[in-house]
């Protein structure tokens, strides 16, 4: 072979007389890419969802295991209680109609009080005897557990929809959406220590700055799972309120609002509740705003604010800040150690804005878990 | 990719309501906030749980 001879030109078609079989070479990709991208791009994309998918299917299974195991080694079940648990876990709620919106907020709260105590009641069921703490935590539990298994199913659903047609612009939602709905589950999971254990969450808060302001007061049972008792503060009157701790739960802050109001006439409630900051702030900081600081499905915050409306009383805010996982996992020592200023931020508050002789319902909104009064 | 692993320990917070002395220790399952634990030895004040909280630890 002739080596000092070869033309350049010839070999990459530059010449007159083009190769047709580097012709071919540019042409095949295009033609490729043209008809079957959308395919090749599904493929890449779908390697990570499946990662994601995997990950939610085995954060599901160990909260159902953990749910399970704890309920058969720490209370003593009369029988196995897996079948029950199963049931518990796939359990759905069917939000009323919201075509015509008037008149909904009693029907939300009709049903979701309508699940709370068919659970509730189930669960003291599985046991014999069985105290009120340990039924709040095995509802937080199953919660927990139920929120993981709908995440693993939407995100499954989304993923093996867009596969079977073949169709990638279906699976971008989804990809955008996944890296929240996976901090999301991480929160979850990481929510089951402290929920077993009987720890503070985040989330508690509010309750434990108003909890310490009860210590040594007679405390009264004014709505379901939710207390108030007085007491006087520069020769003001000050109500209460906070879910009944150290139970897991919320409490019934908007029957409780509304049963005060109607009869003793607040003249400025003030809310004191966590919540989620916004990328690029810093956690556990304490803030003041209007409104009710309340979180939730909205039927306690309605109820609030519609009685408040109808008084005519101002509601102020404080709010310390978090992420969501903070919120539902045990507190941190940034979002503990900020007790003391929040409670003197309220005690500014009052007399900021009330007069010696006025009267101020406080509401410690949150997760009572491991918070007492 | 060379960061540690994080590990979370859960502490408990003691506080005498009279001499305000504090003391930390891990928390034990039963623990809750505002619960009356044991009498102060200096002040026989009533001592209760002030805080619990979660601590970042390396591992």
């Amino acid at each position: 072979m002739d080596f000092a001879n070869f033309d350049i030109d010839q070999i990459f078609g530059l010449g007159d007389d083009t190769n047709p079989l580097l012709w071919l070479i540019w042409i095949i990709p295009i033609v490729i890419f043209m008809f079957y991208g959308q395919r090749i791009q599904l493929q890449i994309t779908s390697g990570d969802i499946k990662k994601n998918i995997e990950k939610l299917k085995q954060l599901k299974e160990e909260s159902r295991k953990e749910l399970i195991d704890y309920i058969k080694k720490e209370l003593k079940p009369k029988a196995d209680p897996t079948q029950k648990i199963d049931l518990f876990i796939s359990y759905f709620t069917i939000m009323p109609v919201d075509m015509d919106p008037n008149g909904i907020i009693p029907k939300v709260r009709h049903i979701m009080r309508s699940r709370e105590e068919y659970t509730r009641s189930q669960v003291k069921a599985i046991f014999s005897d069985i105290d009120a703490l340990d039924v709040t935590k095995v509802q937080n539990l199953l919660e927990v557990a139920t929120a993981l298994q709908l995440l693993y199913k939407i995100v499954n659903h989304l993923f093996l929809t867009a596969k079977k047609q073949n169709n990638y612009p279906l699976i971008l939602p989804l990809q955008m959406i996944l890296p929240f709905i996976m901090e999301e589950a991480d929160a979850l999971k990481g929510a089951i220590p402290a929920l077993k254990h009987g720890q503070p969450l985040g989330d508690g808060i509010g309750p434990m700055v108003v909890g310490k302001m009860m210590i040594g007061t007679e405390k009264q049972k004014i709505a379901f799972e939710t207390v108030w008792s007085q007491i006087e503060h520069e020769k003001r009157k000050l109500y209460l309120l906070k879910a009944e701790g150290p139970l897991a739960t919320v409490g019934r802050p908007g029957d409780a609002v509304e049963h005060i109001v109607s009869q003793h006439k607040p003249d400025v409630i003030i809310m004191i509740d966590a919540a989620v900051k916004l990328e690029g702030e810093d956690s556990a900081t304490v803030t003041q705003g209007f409104g009710a600081a309340i979180g939730g499905i909205g039927t306690d915050r309605f109820q609030i604010e519609e009685i408040a409306t109808k008084n005519n009383i101002p509601i102020f805010a404080i709010v310390i800040k978090q992420s969501v996982k903070e919120a539902i996992t045990t507190m941190t020592k940034e979002i503990a150690d900020k007790a003391e200023e929040t409670r003197s931020q309220l005690y500014e508050m009052i007399t900021e804005h009330t007069k010696p002789g006025q009267s101020i319902l406080v509401v410690g909104v949150g997760n009572t878990l491991g918070v007492s009064q | 990719m060379f960061s540690k692993k994080e590990e979370k320990e859960t502490y408990t917070v003691e506080q005498c309501m009279s001499c305000n002395s504090m003391t930390k220790r891990k928390f034990k399952v039963g623990d809750f906030l505002f619960k009356e634990t044991s009498e102060c030895q200096s002040c026989k004040g009533k001592i209760i749980i002030e805080k619990i909280f979660a601590e970042t630890i390396n591992a």
